[in-house]
């Protein structure tokens, strides 16, 4: 890490600890989301930007994992310590069931992960007696181990802060690892992977199901933060916007994600507080991204950095 | 038992005719200029809001159904030419555009005629039901549905298979550089293919409105139905997508009807089996 990098990190570092000691509680609410979101987001692009898939079914392991969670703990008591890792085991036992789809490619892939993303969605919405329907699960506590128990928003933000700190560490040694390189590689050039003797199948099947895990993560976290779970994490939509956040910010980066996060989420606030068709300005994001801005910001900003080095 | 399970075939297959407007659109388009447009399903709305708006104001379900269609033709064009063909052969980046548009068409659509279910009012002439042998009673629209299916997939079908226009672009499907080097004019074959899709998408619209009612959020549920149908029939073919519709309309019905809680596993289940033992679809070509 350069100095100039590593004085960057610190004053992020700086600013996000410090970041409660300015901002009132609504401003908190919206940075744990920006946090969640930019953790499903980062674990779109582990397909997206490493391995070259694009899944649009990532909320369905956001929400089978925040459903777990806020069923075991809500509706039977299950404390945190058990609870939390269950709803990380069901959202990853459904990765391991989704990631049949990598048997395909290209728009297939696309399509297979939207109806798979719908059969979620609908097991949500229509199969009531369990999962409550569009009220879903509600009235979530704080989380608590032993003694130990989250009891402010604030708190509840230093937790995401840390355990999105923690997993961007060990998404970036993942990327850097072998495995990380030859799913760049099958990105690259998947019949050159072949030739050389790598299992692409299995190499992006491994990647699905870690995807899943991530975004199962973030579910838990999500809950927690939420307070209640519905249909509308299971949607279409927040599936979509998750690769939309991993593009805006950047694809194939780390911080690109969250970025794109912070943008669309803030983006999304700022728009509702005064013009009634937010959605229809939403949607006119993705069509700014997709035509002018297909590298991202962060890809933008290395281009632009790039020029000027040359210039 | 029995009554019902007919008329939930009758149902199945009514949905079957509707799936099929909007999939045939989709399937050729894709096989033919390599486009993934998610915004059929948004198409089908506004498709049916402007036909339910015309129909009401002239008292004409025609006139309606034609207007329909026609506008989403324009709109169609406008969007080939002006987002979709910057995207090149880039899936990922036609997903996200046509997504992106879809959440404004729909978000437009909720401004101008509001939250509610709208219903497209029908002719007397297809209003009410009709009598069958067996005694069993069943609304006369949704049997004009079905003749409308097959009359459109007829003379699709021959268009298809049996005009010089079908042939080229049954070429083009196959290989579109060849059909061009040929001297065959490909971006007006691309217009014309993709004026009848949308016209297609835009009257399913409206006789859809008429009995599954139109509503924010609608365009979402029948472009996945319709997606499966792709998936199922295969992309790029036609046939794929007639077999497609037939299968996924009477899962859908029978799956609703014995299943309620779980009809989206008794669609998409059968769909992740066969994707097992075919990843292309039934119809759909190794590339």
């Amino acid at each position: 890490m350069t100095p100039a990098r590593l004085a960057v990190a610190v004053a992020l570092v700086a600013a996000a600890v410090a970041l409660p000691h300015v901002a009132g509680p609504f401003w908190m609410g919206l940075v744990t989301q920006m946090i969640v979101f930019g953790l499903l987001a980062l674990s779109v692009d582990l397909l997206l930007g490493h391995a070259g898939l694009f899944s649009v079914c990532h909320g369905s392991f956001f929400a089978v994992a925040a459903y777990t969670t806020a069923i075991l703990q809500v509706r039977y008591g299950v404390p945190t310590a058990l609870a939390a890792p269950a709803g990380l085991v069901a959202g990853t036992l459904l990765g391991l069931v989704f990631g049949l789809a990598v048997r395909t490619r290209g728009v297939y892939f696309i399509l297979i992960t939207i109806a798979f993303g719908y059969v979620v969605w609908g097991v949500a919405h229509r199969w009531s007696s369990f999962t409550g329907g569009d009220n879903g699960v509600t009235n979530v506590p704080f989380p608590a181990v032993g003694s130990w128990r989250v009891e402010s928003h604030v708190e509840y933000y230093y937790l995401a802060l840390a355990a999105a700190a923690l997993l961007a560490l060990g998404y970036r040694v993942l990327v850097r690892s072998p495995f990380g390189l030859a799913l760049r590689g099958i990105k690259g050039s998947e019949s050159r992977m072949r030739t050389l003797g790598y299992d692409s199948n299995r190499h992006l099947y491994a990647a699905f199901v870690l995807s899943a895990v991530l975004a199962s993560m973030a579910g838990v976290l999500y809950v927690y933060y939420n307070r209640f779970v519905n249909p509308v994490a299971a949607s279409f939509p927040v599936s979509v916007e998750a690769a939309l956040m991993a593009i805006v910010g950047g694809t194939g980066t780390i911080a690109g994600p969250f970025i794109g996060s912070a943008i669309i989420l803030g983006l999304r606030n700022w728009v509702s507080s005064f013009f009634e068709l937010y959605a229809a300005v939403m949607g006119l994001v993705f069509i700014v991204a997709v035509l002018w801005v297909p590298e991202g910001l962060v890809g933008l900003a290395l281009r632009l950095s790039g020029r000027t080095a040359r210039g | 038992m029995t009554t019902s399970a007919i008329l939930q075939a009758i149902n199945g297959t009514s949905l079957a005719a509707l799936l099929f407007l909007v999939a045939s659109g989709f399937t050729v388009t894709f096989g033919l200029m390599r486009v993934v447009n998610m915004a059929y399903g948004a198409y089908y709305l506004l498709g049916g809001y402007v036909g339910l708006s015309l129909a009401e104001a002239t008292g004409s379900f025609a006139l309606g159904v034609l207007g329909g269609g026609l506008a989403i033709v324009v709109l169609g064009y406008l969007v080939d030419r002006f987002l979709i063909r910057y995207t090149g052969e880039n899936h990922l980046a036609q997903v996200l555009l046509t997504v992106g548009l879809a959440f404004v068409i729909g978000d437009v659509a909720l401004k101008i005629w509001g939250g509610d279910s709208l219903k497209v009012p029908l002719p007397p002439a297809l209003r009410g039901a009709m009598e069958l042998p067996g005694g069993l009673v069943y609304p006369t629209f949704r049997f004009a549905l079905i003749v409308f299916g097959l009359v459109v997939a007829g003379l699709l079908w021959l268009l298809y298979t049996r005009t010089p226009i079908g042939a080229v672009v049954r070429a083009g499907v196959d290989d579109r550089e060849q059909v061009a080097a040929t001297g065959i004019d490909v971006d007006r074959l691309f217009v014309m293919v993709s004026a009848l899709a949308s016209f297609l998408a835009g009257t399913a619209g409206v006789v859809g409105g008429a009995f599954l009612t139109l509503y924010p959020g609608a365009e979402w549920e029948i472009l996945v139905v319709a997606l499966v149908v792709v998936i199922v029939g295969g992309l790029g073919s036609l046939g794929g997508a007639m077999i497609g519709a037939l299968v996924v309309g009477l899962l859908d019905a029978y799956g609703r009807w014995l299943l309620p809680e779980f009809s989206y596993f008794v669609l998409f289940g059968p769909m992740a089996v066969l994707l097992l033992l075919r990843p292309r679809g039934i119809a759909g070509r190794e590339a």
